[in-house]
């Protein structure tokens, strides 16, 4: 097997403004090798396929199983999970991009904290700070946990954002992830307190209203959020917390 | 170096604004778009696609018909409110949407994503044909608010030429396709079918709907262009008539060809 090998492009950017540039590398192949393994083989090594020395490969990543939702890029055109990209069930050369809908800090890293002032834009949290102790909380049903389990399940990789026509510089769209969020905390006993107010946020400019519904990003996520159904759901919600507020003055 | 190649110029870009919470008006707007594409516009539209279906029983019918729609009251304030105004909204709010879009479907070729791109489409091809349509056949050409009996010729002398013909069969498909999407979409969107088996069931509902529109859609032009009624009158006497033009197949046009000709 030692003949094996495995052959990637990559887009480097040494710079937000610097020229991007696509470097060929080529490594030996191992069982069960995925994208990012790769990466970390790369960034250990850095020299091209024609043997050149590079600079090493930046790029995030953390749990390495999926989890934490750092290592989101784009691998042969499609966003996705450079952790969970098994290298066997790719196409090669494999083509590793950072994604395109944020900031590009440099090579695969990009900076995605729109999400984060997104998620503190809808209040994404169950407010249980005070001065004194509040108890504990009300009952969840096992019903209510089984709606908030899926959703509790995201990652925060962006790729629902990435692969989203209606994400983009001219629609400000808050993107699914957010919305899916305020459905999971909207149905928390106590984090329902809020619900109002993040029903009102949605409908913001950039709110809920921009979803074009191309359900890109269910069909992207690689936790299999119910994105969809978040989005039909709030919509609703909100719809109904404007029609309130309207005829209560 | 073999291993390298130049790309454009790299765009800089600060990247996507966070959410405005609960500021500005696009919320009503958008919402206005979507509720008007039911109501009065889709509305409309089954209306008029019955209404040209009368064709199929003849000229005298399809006389009767547009004669019955202009004797409403008040119709051409109902013209206006219900069906130009929310039509221009439509039509120049949609464009505002796609422009803002930016479709990836050649990355990603997924069913939803075909449909987002095809309902962009399918609404240009709508908004340039109702544009053609309403400057020749309402406000172009014969008056038919006040001469009804002319309807179906004007539409048969329009219909003559084939590439007309084909604009109109075009867009009879764009159109019946934008609006059933349109419905699913509104189902989807306004949290009427929340749960995935809610929208594949009401899936199939808007594209039976949809199909059978352009199935009658398609047949009204056909009775125009069709041998049936290749010699109908320029006009048809509908001011005289006593019986009800449903008894459309004992129509005879000999009968009206000297009235027709004067």
């Amino acid at each position: 097997m030692a003949d094996r090998t495995v052959l990637f492009e990559i887009k480097r950017q040494a710079s937000p403004d610097a020229p991007a540039v696509w470097e060929k590398f080529e490594l030996p192949w191992r069982p069960g090798m995925n994208v990012i393994s790769a990466m970390m083989e790369i960034a250990a090594n850095p020299v091209t396929a024609d043997g050149r020395e590079t600079t090493p490969v930046t790029y995030d990543s953390n749990c390495l199983e999926e989890i934490c939702g750092s290592c989101a890029m784009r691998i042969n055109g499609k966003a996705r999970m450079a952790c969970s990209s098994l290298v066997d069930n790719l196409e090669q050369p494999i083509k590793v991009e950072p994604l395109t809908k944020f900031p590009l800090v440099r090579d695969l890293q990009v900076d995605r904290s729109v999400l984060f002032e997104n998620l503190k834009a809808v209040k994404a949290w169950v407010p249980i700070d005070g001065t004194y102790d509040l108890g504990s909380g009300p009952r969840m049903f096992p019903q209510e946990q089984e709606v908030r389990y899926p959703l509790s399940n995201c990652i925060s990789c962006t790729c629902c954002m990435e692969v989203c026509p209606q994400f983009n510089e001219a629609t400000g769209f808050v993107g699914a992830a957010t919305i899916a969020q305020v459905k999971l905390f909207n149905e928390h006993p106590s984090g329902k307190v809020l619900k109002e107010e993040r029903l009102r946020a949605l409908s913001g400019d950039g709110g809920i209203q921009e979803c074009g519904y191309a359900q890109n990003c269910v069909e992207v996520c690689p936790k299999q959020l119910p994105l969809t159904d978040a989005i039909s759901d709030i919509s609703r919600d909100v719809l109904l917390q404007k029609a309130k507020d309207f005829l209560r003055g | 170096m073999a291993t390298t190649h130049q790309t454009a110029a790299p765009q800089v870009h600060s990247g996507v604004q966070p959410l405005r919470a609960g500021q500005g008006t696009s919320f009503l707007w958008r919402k206005l778009h979507s509720l008007l594409g039911i109501i009065p516009i889709g509305a409309f539209l089954l209306e008029h696609l019955l209404s040209n279906y009368e064709a199929l029983k003849g000229p005298l019918a399809y006389a009767e018909q547009v004669k019955f729609l202009n004797s409403l009251p008040l119709v051409r304030v109902l013209e206006w409110a219900f069906i130009f105004l929310p039509i221009l909204y439509h039509a120049f709010y949609g464009l505002y949407i796609w422009l803002r879009g930016k479709s990836n479907v050649v990355y990603y070729p997924w069913a939803g994503n075909w449909m987002y791109t095809a309902q962009r489409w399918t609404g240009m091809i709508a908004f340039f044909y109702i544009g053609y349509h309403v400057a020749t056949q309402r406000f172009l050409g014969a008056d038919l608010p006040h001469n009804p009996g002319m309807a179906f010729a004007k539409v048969q002398h329009e219909l003559s030429n084939p590439l007309i013909l084909a604009f109109y069969v075009i867009s009879m498909i764009a159109i019946c396709w934008h609006f059933a999407y349109g419905i699913w979409l509104f189902a989807a969107k306004w949290g009427i079918t929340p749960g995935k088996t809610a929208r594949k069931r009401f899936g199939y509902v808007c594209a039976a709907i949809g199909v059978l529109l352009c199935v009658m859609g398609l047949a009204s032009i056909w009775a125009f262009v069709g041998p049936k009624y290749a010699n109908a009158p320029a006009n048809v006497p509908v001011s005289t008539l006593v019986a009800p033009a449903h008894a459309g197949s004992a129509f005879h046009l000999s009968s009206f060809q000297p009235a027709a000709r004067s």
